[in-house]
């Protein structure tokens, strides 16, 4: 339950991070900082009580649940790709631009 | 069902092939041919099967709306692909993935799986819309991909819930629980997937990146993002609703995504953000038939697969005529644009505005007829705003000299051919009542158009930090309704 509400709190930090700073550099970290809350928030759901790490071993126990462990990994991935892209990005415009301020990049240019 | 998962993995495969073979097209024409020839194989749809088996494979159900869609993947496809033939780079390879994505998203029956396909089809369009890396498509791109990415944080969240409480992510296993909303931690976690898939939809006030990334990516992606890819978040809202009863919250999504998207198009002068605005407006049809479920909801499929077709044929023609004439703006466009892409500008006009017998008329009365009277009102009244909107371009539709049909040839033969299948499959059609109503939505449209520059409203502007707050605000606003609701 504990890790449920940080997990969340900590999408809830990245959310106010991407909205409140101009950087767009500061959004991304807030953004991807929301994202490894959600995350962490499946992990936490995937909790059961003693549960040992999902691996089919010798000695049957109780297990954490092991479909959202799996399904993380691909969340990850998925992650992953789009902060390397965006940083592509960041980088274009930074060199076209000259600037990472938000406000300034959507003022209009072809 | 092995059929529709071989198509897929064949497009998936050949969309990474032709990033080494040469020349860059050949592995798209041959995924648009293998795709073909498997939904012959199994159309006309298959009942759900689970992929690698029961209890941890992937449901797979190829229903009608898979059917639709598949069709209208290939269509569009196939037209972008004759249209851009000649784009250098790997423009086709990355075509051809985002069209097998849609196609697997077209089949996915799990809540996961829904989530995986929407963010490859997501990422492969944030890459397209920067394609041609001009710094205004490069920043339209980066918003896109900042709130989508929003959208689908919320969507893993509420994905959480929902599997924190009923330990299934299958939506026949969802609905055979039938859980109703009533417990809290459920209607939490459904809002957030709702508000998850309406970002990616593009729906007004969650998709607000919508206008831009579309009004500024290159002509054959806007054409594909427009048509295609919002669908695919449709799909998502319309399998939520399949598990869970969420009609009311759609039938309110569509209201105000249909009203929202026009008032902002209504006064647009750029002609490619015009159109955007009006895939805002068109979801809302799609939205509403959706909620209202039953025969209203194969009426809102067919309306989705009208949309595609006339609005990447408006998408084409409006992406030609500014290459043609250097200009974007409406009134600066009017009788500068060659023949056949002015002819295929009025073709997707007259189809969007309803008027008989192309493929809007028939979507409508699809959708129209299978509607209860309350919201057959607030339909015609988005008619008539569209055909006042649209009445705009008439100016537009007086050609000057020759020019190449391209891929606008395809999708225009295809407005025509649907129109003309509506007219044998669709009931009571032929009856005089449709066809009066659509010509006197469309004079109406004229005439309202005639006084639209009398008021002229100061919307405000869309930014990223209006964008990312809309989403939350809009979310939390439908999650409480939820809530409330039970």
């Amino acid at each position: 339950m504990a890790a449920c509400a940080l997990a969340i709190a900590l999408v809830g930090l990245g959310l106010w991070v991407l909205v409140r700073r101009r950087n767009v550099i500061w959004k991304l970290l807030g953004l991807n900082v929301a994202a490894s809350g959600a995350i962490l928030f499946l992990v936490a759901v995937a909790h059961r009580p003693q549960g040992q790490p999902a691996i089919i071993g010798p000695e049957a126990g109780p297990n954490v649940d092991p479909l959202p462990q799996a399904l993380v990994l691909t969340a990850i991935v998925i992650r992953f790709a789009t902060l390397a892209l965006a940083l592509a990005y960041v980088i274009f415009l930074t060199e076209r631009r000259h600037t990472q301020d938000t406000r300034r990049l959507e003022q209009g240019e072809r | 069902m092995s059929f529709a998962v071989g198509g897929v993995i064949a497009y998936l495969v050949l969309g990474m092939a032709g990033f080494l073979v040469r020349p860059r097209w050949l592995c798209g024409v041959l995924a648009l041919v293998v795709g073909t020839t498997t939904l012959a194989l199994w159309a006309p749809g298959f009942p759900e099967e689970v992929l690698g088996g029961a209890p941890w494979g992937i449901p797979m159900v190829g229903d009608t709306m898979a059917f639709w869609f598949w069709m209208l993947t290939l269509v569009i496809h196939g037209a972008v692909l004759w249209h851009e033939r000649a784009r250098p780079g790997p423009f086709h390879p990355l075509l051809t993935l985002l069209c097998g994505t849609c196609l697997g998203t077209a089949l996915s029956w799990d809540l996961f799986n829904l989530y995986v396909v929407l963010e490859l089809a997501a990422l492969l369009s944030f890459l397209l819309v920067g394609y041609e890396a001009r710094p205004r498509a490069v920043w339209a791109a980066l918003q896109y991909l900042i709130l989508a990415t929003v959208g689908m944080t919320l969507y893993l969240v509420g994905l959480g819930l929902v599997y924190g409480k009923l330990g299934t992510l299958s939506l026949t296993a969802i609905a055979s629980l039938s859980p109703g909303l009533s417990d809290p931690t459920l209607a939490i976690g459904v809002g957030l997937l709702l508000g998850g898939a309406a970002v990616k939809s593009g729906l007004f006030l969650y998709g607000l990146w919508l206008p831009q990334a579309h009004g500024y990516a290159p002509t054959g992606v806007s054409a594909v993002l427009s048509g295609l890819v919002v669908k695919m978040g449709v799909v998502a809202l319309a399998r939520i609703g399949a598990a869970f009863p969420v009609g009311p919250s759609l039938v309110a999504l569509g209201i105000v995504t249909g009203f929202g998207g026009l008032a902002y198009a209504l006064w647009e002068p750029d002609i490619k953000l015009f159109l955007a605005y009006h895939t805002v407006s068109q979801l809302g049809y799609v939205l509403l038939g959706l909620g209202i479920g039953g025969p209203a909801r194969y009426g809102a499929v067919l309306y989705a697969v009208a949309h595609g077709l006339f609005k990447g044929l408006l998408f084409l023609a409006a992406g030609e005529g500014i290459e043609a004439t250097g200009e974007r703006e409406i009134r600066r466009l009017a009788g500068r644009m060659p023949g056949p892409v002015a002819l295929g500008l009025a073709m997707g006009s007259w189809a969007i505005a309803g008027i008989p017998p192309l493929a809007g008329f028939v979507a409508k009365e699809a959708l129209g007829g299978a509607v209860p009277p309350p919201f057959s009102v607030i339909l015609t009244a988005l008619s008539l705003g569209t055909a006042a909107s649209f009445s705009r371009l008439l100016p537009l539709f007086r050609g000057k000299g020759k020019g190449a049909w391209g891929g606008m040839g395809a999708l225009a033969l295809g407005v025509l051919g649907f129109g003309l299948w509506g007219l044998a499959a669709v009931p009571k059609i032929l009856h005089p009542a449709p066809w009066i109503q659509a010509g006197a939505v469309a004079g109406a449209g004229y005439l309202f158009h005639l006084g639209l520059h009398r008021l002229r409203p100061n919307w405000p502007r869309i930014t990223l930090d209006r964008g990312t707050t809309a989403i939350l605000v809009g979310t939390a606003v439908l999650t409480l309704g939820l809530l409330l609701a039970r």
